[in-house]
């Protein structure tokens, strides 16, 4: 099939314009949202062991919600119950210290432990936020905005991002039976950079699809809802009676939970999970979270269990969940529970863990974190393609002696983001074992952007033939540190060992920008066409 | 029909056509899909959930093909026309069924 040359050239246009402008954005969302991957792991290792005894066994539950409710009544309207407690999450019983919260960061836990001798212990804590920091990061595309702000940014962001690639397939596409493989190493920088941007951008297009369409659900889906419901209230009220199955169904499991009243009428949560294992065998429970609502001199308990089944995708990062009748365990919706969706659900459900890559386990989670780092690599690419071409125009209109104030300005910018994006998430890390509590989002706030500020600065301040080699060797070096940090901090007691495969990760990935940068400084020769920057410098020192 | 090359000079009123009437016509067709198969407007039911996607779907199609318009006219009077098309055929419908 041909494509008119026309066309081509218009999408052409639009796919240089909105991936320079967007690049910068998506290269921070990338390569934070691949560490995010393990963010429920890197909490788990950053976040010290605690102070508080050793959690109750789950059978002994019941005698730390009394002691608990005795003490601390307000707890009583919202607790989780913790199956499986680990660094992140210490104790057996934790609630919200303030439940009316708004604050930036994740908030803090009562946790709730009882000693040997069944003396009650609380400790006022949260998991190291450093973890949390570069997830936000991720949805925020790294602008230190308000959420809300800097949703409605990522959603514009993520819409570009689409036009970016429908217009990358249709410019790609009349040559795709000729280029897709051609990797012409040996000759001029803009075509090695245009094969490698050809070749990873072609075979992970399906992923990048993927994340556009669902990050512009994430960032629009709320005034979309509420259109909705503005548009089919009076639909609604019309047509009560007709409405499917599914309004039924909620409705009879409000008349349900409304049945149990008072907290004594409810079952023990060994119990509940045995009753929830009979119903949903595979389905591994991590928290049970309690809610009250009281109105009326009524108060109406309800039990959500989250957790999740190897076999299925979950609707969450890491959970799927069940509404379950804290009284005798019967699962009350299943819109959630893995594997017991109907097929609308499961659909929907799937769309969202294709975002996530919350299905196939470990070896899916690594092969995301592979695209994204790939997906990072490709902004890259694709700006530097955009600089080398404008470099080339000025040459050839006369100007090769000050570039224009544009293609200086982006340059910077995009050199500086980059570095500073990878720089900043390592130092994250090399700090991490030495911060009180592993960390406070604050702490990794002002950590990362002062990291970032400063890699902003030098990148402006450096000339144009030192900027990327100096760069690079700072964020390769940050890198490769982590990996002898780790392993003091664990000498010393404050890292747990699998923290250490951080480190290795970070290593390798420290040694691949070193290795680009060397073969940058070294001058290549002729016949040396391995690695991409050096066919830079080639490219670079023959436009002078 | 005039077998001008297609240029990008009109860039700016194809985009904005394509977001400002480009959304109102995903919207229409939200609303109309909508209508037809007895949507709640309940975030959490499954019909204004895959409501959602095709808002989301429609528009991203129309803002990908927005520049294949001869012109930043063409563009509005086309997806202007679609958004009202599709918004008369809301309100007839609401009519209809209520009635």
């Amino acid at each position: 099939m041909k494509i008119r040359p026309d066309i081509v050239q218009v999408y052409r246009e639009v796919h240089s314009w909105v991936g320079i402008l967007c690049s910068l954005f998506l290269f921070v969302a990338f390569y934070a949202g691949s560490i995010s991957m393990f963010e429920q792991s890197l909490q788990v290792w950053l976040t010290p062991a605690s102070s508080l005894p050793k959690p109750v066994e789950l059978s002994d539950t019941p005698q730390l919600l009394q002691k608990v409710f005795a003490q601390y009544p307000d707890a009583r309207t919202h607790y989780t119950i913790i199956v499986n407690p680990d660094n992140a999450r210490p104790a057996r019983l934790m609630w919200a210290q303030n439940p009316t919260y708004r604050g930036s960061g994740p908030q803090n836990y009562v946790l709730g432990a009882l000693s040997p001798d069944g003396e009650l212990h609380t400790l006022v804590s949260g998991p190291s936020g450093i973890p949390f920091f570069i997830d936000q990061l991720h949805e925020q595309i790294g602008l230190p905005l308000p959420h809300v702000a800097a949703r409605y940014t990522m959603g514009c962001v993520a819409v570009s991002y689409f036009l970016a690639l429908v217009s990358g397939v249709i410019i790609f596409f009349p040559s795709l039976k000729k280029m897709l493989f051609a990797l012409r190493l040996g000759t001029a920088t803009r075509k090695v950079w245009l094969d490698m941007h050809n070749l990873v951008g072609f075979f992970s297009l399906p992923f990048h699809f993927i994340m556009a369409a669902t990050a512009v659900v994430f960032a629009f889906h709320g005034p979309i809802f509420a259109l909705q419901g503005k548009l089919f209230q009076h639909g609604q009220l019309a047509a009560r009676g007709l409405i499917q199955q599914h309004g039924h169904e909620k409705s009879r499991s409000e008349n349900n939970t409304t049945q149990i009243v008072g907290q004594e009428g409810l079952m023990p949560p060994q119990a509940v999970l045995a009753e929830l294992h009979k119903q949903a065998p595979g389905f591994i429970a991590d928290t049970l979270e309690y809610t009250t609502q009281s109105g009326g001199g009524k108060s109406r308990t309800t039990l959500r269990i989250a957790g999740h089944d190897e076999r299925y995708p979950t609707l969450g990062a890491s959970n799927g969940f069940a509404v379950v009748d804290p009284a005798n365990g019967r699962v009350l919706s299943a819109d959630y529970l893995p594997g017991h969706q109907s097929a609308g659900f499961a659909a929907l459900t799937a769309f969202i863990a294709l975002h996530f890559g919350s299905y196939g386990g470990l070896p899916v989670r690594w092969g995301y974190y592979c695209l994204g780092l790939g997906g990072a690599f490709l902004f890259y690419t694709g700006s530097r393609l955009w600089i080398i071409a404008r470099q080339k125009r000025e040459q050839h209109a006369g100007k090769s002696s000050k570039q224009r104030r544009t293609t200086w300005l982006l340059s910077c910018l995009t050199t500086g983001g980059f570095t500073g994006c990878i720089t900043g998430i390592a130092i994250l890390f090399i700090c991490a074992p030495f911060l009180p509590l592993g960390g406070t989002y604050n702490q990794a706030f002002f950590l990362y952007y002062t990291v970032f500020l400063l890699c902003m600065g030098l990148s402006f301040i450096l000339r144009e033939s030192q900027r990327e080699p100096f760069l690079f060797r700072v964020a390769g070096y940050a890198n490769i540190a982590i990996a002898p940090v780790m392993l003091v901090a664990m000498l010393g007691g404050r890292a747990v060992l699998p923290s250490l495969g951080v480190g290795m990760v970070a290593l390798v990935l420290g040694c691949f920008l070193l290795r680009s940068v060397r073969r940058f400084t070294c001058g290549p020769s002729a016949a040396d066409v391995s690695p991409i920057f050096s066919q830079k410098i080639t490219g670079e020192t023959k436009m002078g | 029909m005039t077998n001008r090359p297609l240029t990008n000079r009109q860039w700016l009123a194809k985009l904005v056509a394509a977001i400002v009437p480009g959304m109102m016509f995903s919207f229409g067709c939200m609303a109309v899909v909508g209508l037809l198969c007895h949507a709640t407007g309940e975030a959490r039911t499954v019909s204004s959930q895959f409501l959602m996607w095709l808002v989301v779907l429609v528009w991203l199609c129309v803002m990908g093909s927005c520049f294949l318009f001869r012109s930043g006219l063409c563009a509005w009077v086309v997806l202007g026309g679609a958004a009202t098309v599709v918004w008369a055929l809301f309100e007839i419908l609401v009519k209809v069924t209520t009635a």
